[in-house]
């Protein structure tokens, strides 16, 4: 290597150094300024000595308290087996409905399925909120409101869990078709096929469809609160968890706010801390051959 | 061990594309039958809806006498070698070559059946030691043998294969073809090969079916696809360098025949011109085919000749590919040995030289330049 190329190779490595230390320093105030309010939020579950708001972050008296009385004296944890089995089961059947939907859609060949995949997409452009009156009413014929409201929810949330084929479908696409042919011509029936080749193909799609159907009626709050309509027994977390701070509520009840939303946040990051690999080739994996 | 009979076979596309046309063949027992054409002739398309993967759109298609059109690809008791080896990633070698074991139903069977029929598999492909390695563990060649192994497992009534030589290199390719000579005489079964490489189809056929557009141009076996091509296509398509075509002029006279291309004169003799007299051929204009081999060249003139120059001189070895233009312009290949060859002749062998081109009665072939069909059949 002549004493030149030597010189420019050090001037570029400089150069590397410099924007990467650039750019490392702005993440990093980035994420700083996110995690403030959580850590607030996490100070402040441990404070005892008051449970209004106060002007000050770190407690002057530390302790377990308001963990104690969440379990012991309030509705949160009705509100939270509400909200787990909400979610648990939307996860379950929303999963198996968008993965029949999307490898149907990838591998068969029927008449209107150009005209049924441009629908939903069109379809999907609408904000949800705008169903909202209507299905207030329908649910309240059905008696799928206020304390019922547990059902209602997880009907409003499945009912249109076929149209979030997109993702999965893009992955479906990359597994190569002749590999469906070769196991039918082995001996598969399609569902074998689905179930013994494609779908052991398909993990990070399949976890990442089913965390994004745990993760929105986790935490939901719209839906959640015009359904349950105020009454405890049909709250989730978060329409649980923002009655405590109302006007009325907010001097006694914030501290055990914090220490909800903490209680709340634990599965779900414990769940992509685990499945984190999996979450980020399926977000990328519709894109690029898996 | 299965017959295989197809009766006016069409595939019609969705979008009223017709890519095959009116097929009928009949497949022997034990057969080795090749599909061979250009890339969008309808072979691989035939050979999927053998296999059901493919719907069929007019005809039957019958296996062992039974008409299969509405059977499900599992029940027609195939098995598919394909293109892209379709591997199961997520499985070992040996679960691969088990699957289809595994599938099997009335009688269900047992583990160590399976164990004997992977393992008896792999030793006759030598693939023994890599049973537990995953597909992306192996080398193009050995993903190849595991999916044939997967296919050989299950003594299948028909084999077919789908261009499964077309991904590996030039070399492994001549291995892998002969080991498919080999293992044919091991599994002994109806093999449908499809391949658009005439080398692979004159090697490993008993019959070769050619193909273009959706139609069939000729079924017959090497030999004669070769010696008697059907027309200019499969006079074309098969021989490599292809066959040399002239616009010839074919005259009678005298109870004999004469070919006049260019400035040269040449007599048939021999089996062709009894050939002629006996489908009593006319004088007509006609389109002339020899094959680049069948040439020769000389360095003076003779009544049987054309005069030509010499553009590119190719040295492959064992001959020569002499790219050559006629006193017309017409350009054509000879191919010329050069263990025989005289010195005079290779003097003359520098770009821009003058050379004679001539060939024997036994090596022309007729074609009638309207139908493009051979004036002998």
């Amino acid at each position: 290597m002549s004493a030149k190329t030597e010189q420019h190779h050090m001037r570029m490595s400089t150069k590397n150094r410099l924007s990467n230390t650039v750019i490392y320093i702005i993440l990093i105030l980035m994420s700083l300024i996110w995690l403030i309010p959580f850590i607030c939020i996490v100070l402040q579950s441990f404070r005892v000595e008051s449970t209004g708001q106060v002007g000050y972050v770190i407690p002057k008296q530390w302790g377990l308290d308001n963990y104690v009385t969440l379990f012991t004296q309030t509705s949160f944890p009705k509100w939270y087996l509400n909200t787990l089995f909400i979610a648990v089961v939307v996860a379950v059947i929303q999963t198996v409905i968008v993965l029949c939907m999307s490898y149907t859609l990838s591998r068969l060949r029927f008449k209107g399925r150009k005209l049924l995949m441009n629908f939903m997409l069109v379809l999907g452009m609408f904000p949800g909120f705008l169903t909202m009156i209507v299905l207030y009413t329908v649910l309240k014929d059905l008696n799928m409101i206020m304390e019922n409201a547990v059902p209602g929810l997880i009907l409003v949330y499945v009912a249109s869990s076929g149209m979030g084929y997109y993702v999965s479908k893009g992955f479906f696409d990359t597994i190569p078709r002749s590999l469906d042919e070769a196991a039918r011509i082995d001996g598969a029936t399609r569902l074998q096929v689905f179930y013994k080749i494609i779908l052991p193909l398909s993990k990070p799609i399949v976890i990442y469809t089913a965390l994004t159907a745990f993760m929105a009626p986790w935490g939901d709050f719209v839906f959640a609160r015009y359904i349950s309509n105020n009454n405890s027994a049909g709250m989730n977390v978060a329409v649980g968890l923002w009655s405590w701070l109302q006007r009325d509520t907010i001097s006694q009840r914030y501290t055990l706010f914090c220490a909800g939303g903490v209680i709340v946040a634990i599965p779900v990051t414990l769940l992509f801390i685990a499945l984190q690999k999996y979450y980020v080739e399926g977000v990328t994996g519709g894109a690029v051959k898996g | 061990m299965a017959t295989v009979k197809l009766t006016n076979v069409k595939k019609v596309y969705d979008n009223k594309v017709v890519a095959v046309h009116d097929f009928n063949l009949d497949i022997k027992d034990k057969e080795f039958i090749v599909f061979v054409g250009p890339s969008g002739c309808g072979k691989s398309t035939t050979l999927r809806m053998i296999a059901g993967l493919e719907e069929i759109s007019g005809g039957t298609v019958e296996i062992d006498g039974e008409v299969v059109n509405d059977l499900q690809p599992k029940d027609r008791n195939i098995a598919m070698v394909f293109q892209n080896y379709a591997l199961y990633p997520n499985l070992t070698v040996f679960e691969n070559m088990a699957f289809p074991l595994r599938l099997k139903k009335n009688p269900k069977m047992s583990n160590d059946e399976i164990y004997e029929r992977v393992t008896k598999a792999a030793e006759i492909l030598g693939i023994t030691e890599y049973l537990t390695r995953k597909p992306r563990a192996l080398s193009g060649g050995q993903r190849q043998r595991v999916a044939i192994g997967r296919a050989m497992v299950r003594d299948s009534k028909v084999f077919l294969m789908d261009e499964p030589l077309s991904n590996l290199d030039a070399k492994l390719r001549n291995q892998m073809r002969a080991e498919i000579i080999l293992l044919r005489q091991k599994i002994d079964t109806t093999f449908i090969y499809v391949t658009h490489d005439q080398t692979e189809a004159m090697t490993l056929g008993d019959r070769i079916v050619i193909m273009k557009d959706g139609y069939i141009q000729q079924v017959d076996t090497p030999q004669m696809v070769f010696d008697m091509p059907a027309n200019l296509f499969v006079a074309g398509f098969i021989g490599a360098p292809q066959m040399n075509f002239f616009d010839a002029e074919l005259k009678k006279k005298d109870g004999k025949y004469y070919v006049e291309v260019e400035n040269g004169r040449f007599e048939v003799r021999g089996e062709k011109a009894k050939m002629l007299a006996e489908k009593n051929v006319g004088s007509q204009k006609i389109t002339l085919g020899v094959r680049p081999e069948h040439m020769s060249i000389t360095h003076e003139k003779r009544e049987d000749s054309l005069r030509s120059r010499l553009e590119v001189n190719e040295m492959m070895g064992s001959e020569l590919h002499l790219h050559m233009v006629t006193e017309n312009g017409k350009k054509i290949i000879v191919r010329v040995p050069t263990l025989t060859m005289d010195d005079e002749t290779k003097k003359h062998l520098s770009y821009g030289s003058e050379l004679f081109v001539t060939f024997e009665s036994k090596a022309m072939h007729f074609f009638d330049p309207e139908t493009t069909n051979n004036l002998l059949i």
